[in-house]
């Protein structure tokens, strides 16, 4: 293994552990937050740090203004042809989109905070949705204009559009500076910064330990249920492989080389370079390593619930080991059949797979629904929350723990719930691949009917399918999270039945039914394939269309006029108004 | 080596088992810190459940002893801190009962639709605890929303959210404001939407579901010989409501139907709740449609009702009057009596002794949870300890009136 290798791995292992740390701490926030977020607030919000004024000015000044002069100076050179029709197109949506959002701030800022000058006192009367919706016109206004422009002055219309670009990313940065008031800034980040406050707390606070406990075991607990957490992110691909040509020709991988990205590779992905896989490690095994790693988890939950000499954490010990062993089966069976499609249980093969045909939620229904019941109980969340069982056993087999200790149970749990929602996404979501995006651009065809076609350099498209990962990999944990807010749980009885006599037989079925069928489509010749080959194209096509459809919804919902529904305002409230009113307070906000 | 077929005994083959202690509360989400269950487990099957309460003992009869008869009220506020206005008014028609008064029909009316709605909240509150319990936090969201309407309009009757004192000796503290009957009209069809709301979220959830039906049966029998009165006797299939079989009030003029249980079991008593928020909800309307707009809110006796503080500050009659109620109290007729009312979870009884002074002579309350609670023990005994949350959550026990 080379130097150049070695420092590869290492990143990619900073890349998976910042990501996987910093959901598990997002996603506490969001998980114990409920309450708060139904009086649409975020929870407490009182952590705080006091930027310097400098800092501050800097830290809004930097970003705009660098990307203002690089805007600037890469407008310099001449480009001709369609890339200069490319540019200009580029520059001028980038203009508007600048434009138009950094208005709606400065509107949202005017309203909170009050205007300074007369322009501004003009923004505070502007219903910031019209910022959107006008926004939205001049992007169309802007795409016209470009037909109109005529070839021969389209080097020029291309310089000119990136000085305008670098012009309005310059005004911005020097106006936001501008607004950045006297003394030190209060930095809240909508309550984020919650969590990392709560964490020092943690790490200060008195580590009990019971008096007839088993200090090594207990010690020891914590520590086995955050290494299985961590260790199972390892075998999960989280974008596209990378391919490097060998720039000196020494015939070696080394640092030189990793300038040399190629510019395109072809919609097969293949590569006759160096090939750098985003994956921390590719092992033939995949998935079975995920399940024996996945497997000691339960052995944290057991000894911690024994060591700590407390009959509600022994009950919840047990129910942990019980409940985890016997979901660890139909966990397993249920991923059969998707071996039998994919035909490997390696990962990266699997992602390959589902990017080139159809998602695995798609060929395996039965067996996502089997999976994704199995994982919840797996990694302990509701309704299969039974070794925590908060109302019934406390708090379960980390009763006895506190301070940082207590915080490596939950940073284990929560990290084991996003890297639940990379697995699903890895599995049964494509993994990194989006509909139509290939190795060489977006290709939309359905069978044999070509509709559309783009090609895209490689970085664009390992950039795009490396963010399509986190993203989804975020909205699985999204989805998850609202499990727990809403479900109720089931009694230890009841869930082991559910595990040994529903999940159990119908993952057999699923894996039987399945062979079968890849058996009976193996045998069917080339008229069969054409056809799955249209039905997954058909699929990719759904896809396509829903996340746009929900993007849609999104930003419609996000546009609603907020307006606090409130039956009455109660007498409090009213006498509150009569007196002057009342600042909201900072944790309120 | 032995022979595999040897023949052993099959007890030989059973490890030694003794059950195990546990200890459920008092400091115990699901016991709200004043019930202790000292459990005998095997595995986690209860075999034998004790059930002690009182680690919230507060001596509220004492209390009530120790000041003069209106001095009561916030006591008794906080024996059920859910539903204090049904306490307000049971209390305040135990002594007009001593003192053989009745309240103007207006005023009658009044303590109706604010008891209802004291009953929403206590079942709404009941209910959606339960779902907490189980782990659904949302429905309980749903319902903590509905009960903030009714808390904004006691808060605009009386003053106060939760711990109101508004009911008097012979009429209320206050007459209803001018918006009373439109804020009633306008935030009980919301408190419906949003019951429903929460319902659609639990009755279709086969979890749900799983965790209430046959568990925690007790029959019609045993509820009987136990004292049940309230939901929970009527979950068990006794059609018994004070409101039906004794009318006080006015609620002889009200159409409204008992929701009765057939099994009586955990999903019985939820439903039951939730279909008794849907009859009070009939009750308050009705009670809107013939409430009289216009009319006294409290006795005419001066003997009784504080004099308004305009002429307590003008005329030496008045401020006579006044001190003579404050300082000494109501001078209730000596005797006893017992009055029941039906509160958000059975019958609530007050029996008191009057010496003829203006001091209570001996109070003694009934609150239903005491010998609601007392049937714990023989419900979630054979039940696994995650069923004692809902059973125990089923009962509404309030810690606040079940000590003793």
């Amino acid at each position: 293994m080379s130097a150049v290798e070695i420092v590869l791995s290492v990143v990619k292992v900073l890349i998976m552990l910042l990501f996987f740390l910093n959901m598990a701490a997002l996603c506490t926030w969001a998980d114990r937050r409920q309450g708060a977020m139904v009086q649409d607030r975020v929870g407490p919000n009182r952590a705080v740090v006091h930027l310097p004024n400098m800092l501050a000015r800097g830290i809004v000044l930097l970003p705009p203004a660098l990307f203002g002069v690089l805007a600037i100076f890469s407008s310099l050179g001449a480009l001709a042809g369609r890339a200069a029709a490319e540019r200009f197109t580029v520059n001028v949506q980038l203009a508007i989109l600048v434009g138009w959002f950094s208005l709606l701030v400065l509107c949202a800022k005017v309203r909170s905070g009050g205007a300074i000058n007369k322009a501004e006192e003009m923004f505070a009367d502007v219903d910031p949705r019209s910022f959107f919706f006008a926004g939205l016109g001049v992007h169309a206004l802007g795409l016209v204009a470009g037909r109109l422009v005529p070839p021969a002055s389209m080097p020029l219309a291309a310089q000119v559009s990136g000085f305008v670009l670098g012009g309005v990313f310059l005004i911005v940065a020097l106006y936001a500076t501008s607004r950045v008031p006297d003394g030190p800034i209060p930095l809240r980040l909508a309550g984020t910064l919650h969590a990392i406050a709560d964490s020092i707390k943690m790490i200060w606070k008195e580590d009990f330990i019971p008096k007839n406990a088993d200090r090594i075991l207990h010690g020891l607990a914590p520590m086995l249920a955050v290494f299985s957490a961590i260790a199972v992110m390892a075998v999960v691909p989280f974008g596209p492989d990378l391919c490097f040509t060998d720039g000196n020709r020494n015939g070696t991988f080394d640092f030189s080389d990793l300038g040399n990205l190629v510019a395109t590779v072809p919609a097969s992905g293949a590569c006759n370079g160096f090939l750098v896989k985003m994956q921390i490690i590719d092992l033939n095994v995949g998935i079975l390593y995920i399940f024996g790693i996945a497997g000691t988890g339960i052995i944290g939950a057991a000894i911690a619930g024994w060591a700590s000499d407390n009959k509600f954490a022994l009950l919840g010990g047990l129910r942990a080991s019980s409940q985890m062993v016997s979901y660890e089966v139909a966990m397993g069976l249920s991923l059969v059949g998707l071996f039998l499609v994919y035909g490997s249980v390696r990962m990266s093969d699997m992602a390959v797979w589902q990017g080139a045909n159809a998602w695995g939620v798609f060929v395996q229904p039965l067996g996502f629904i089997l999976f994704l019941t199995a994982l919840c109980a797996e990694t302990k969340r509701v309704p299969f929350d039974q070794p925590e069982g908060e109302s019934e056993i406390v708090a379960g087999y980390f009763l006895e723990y506190s301070g940082f200790k207590w915080g490596m149970f939950m940073t284990g749990e929560y990290i084991e719930l996003a890297f639940s929602s990379a697995l699903l996404v890895a599995l049964f979501f494509g993994g990194y691949s989006l509909p139509f995006l290939h190795a060489d651009g977006i290709t939309i065809a359905f069978g044999d009917t070509m509709l559309f076609q783009y090609k895209m350099t490689h970085l664009a498209v390992s950039i795009i399918s490396a963010l399509a990962f986190f993203g989804k990999t975020i909205f699985v944990t999204w989805v998850q999270i609202f499990f727990r807010w809403t479900l109720p749980r089931f009694r230890y009885d009841q869930l082991m039945k559910l595990g040994w006599t529903k999940l159990l037989p119908l993952a057999i079925a699923n894996m039987m039914v399945t062979g079968v069928v890849v058996l009976a489509l193996r045998n069917a010749g080339p008229a069969a394939d054409s056809w799955l080959k249209l039905l997954a194209d058909i699929t990719q096509g759904f896809v396509a269309v829903a996340t746009l459809a929900g993007f849609v919804a999104l930003v419609v919902g996000l546009l609603e006029p907020v307006e606090r529904k409130k039956f009455l305002a109660s007498s409090a409230a009213r006498f509150a108004a009569a007196m002057g009113g009342v600042k909201p307070e900072p944790q309120q906000a | 080596m032995e022979p595999l077929d040897r023949d052993l005994e099959e007890g030989l083959l059973e490890l030694p088992s003794e059950p195990m202690m546990l200890n459920m509360g008092p400091s115990h989400p699901a016991m709200h810190g004043t019930v202790r269950i000292v459990l005998e487990l095997s595995g986690e099957m209860i075999q034998k459940a004790d059930v002690q309460i009182g680690y919230l003992h507060r001596g509220f009869e004492k209390m009530c002893e120790r000041g003069t008869w209106t001095q009561i009220f916030p006591y008794v506020d906080r024996c059920n801190y859910v539903s204090p206005m049904l306490n307000n008014v049971g209390f305040a028609l135990a002594v007009e009962k001593m003192l053989g008064v009745t309240v103007p029909e207006r005023c009658q009316y009044y303590r109706v639709v604010l008891g209802e709605l004291a009953r929403l909240c206590d079942h709404m509150i009941c209910s959606g605890a339960m779902c907490m319990e189980l782990g659904a936090f949302t429905p309980f969201l749903y319902f903590a929303r509905a009960r903030e309407i009714i808390w904004d309009i006691f808060e605009e009757e009386t003053g106060a959210r939760v711990t109101h004192s508004f009911g008097r000796v012979g009429g209320m503290a206050n007459p209803p404001t001018k918006y009373f009957k439109d804020m009633v009209r306008a935030g009980v069809p919301r408190v419906l939407q949003l019951i429903s709301e929460g319902e659609k979220l639990l009755l279709k959830n086969r979890i749900f579901l799983d965790r209430l039906e046959n568990v925690g049966v007790m029959s019609k029998e045993d509820a009987l010989a136990l004292g049940w009165t309230g939901v929970v006797l009527r979950a068990s299939g006794v059609p018994y409501d004070v409101r039906r079989a004794h009318p006080y009030l006015v609620y002889d003029r009200m159409e409204f139907d008992v929701p009765v249980g057939t099994t009586g079991d955990n999903y019985d008593r939820f439903m039951c709740r939730q279909e008794e928020i849907r009859q009070t909800a009939r009750i308050i309307e009705q009670a809107l449609d013939q409430m009289p707009d216009e009319g006294p809110i409290n006795i005419d006796d001066p003997r009784i009702v504080l004099p308004p503080k305009q002429e307590v500050y003008t005329t030496i009659e008045a401020t006579i009057q006044h001190f003579k109620i404050v300082m000494e109290g109501i001078k209730v007729p000596a005797g006893e009596c017992y009055s029941y009312t039906e509160a958000g979870n059975g019958e609530l009884g007050f029996y008191m002794v009057s010496d003829g002074g203006g001091t209570p002579y001996r109070v003694r309350i009934r609150p239903p949870c005491f010998a609601t609670t007392q049937g714990l023990e023989q419900l979630i005994t054979g039940l696994m300890i995650p069923d004692v949350v809902p059973t125990f959550g089923s009962l509404n026990m309030i810690g606040g009136e079940c000590d003793h």
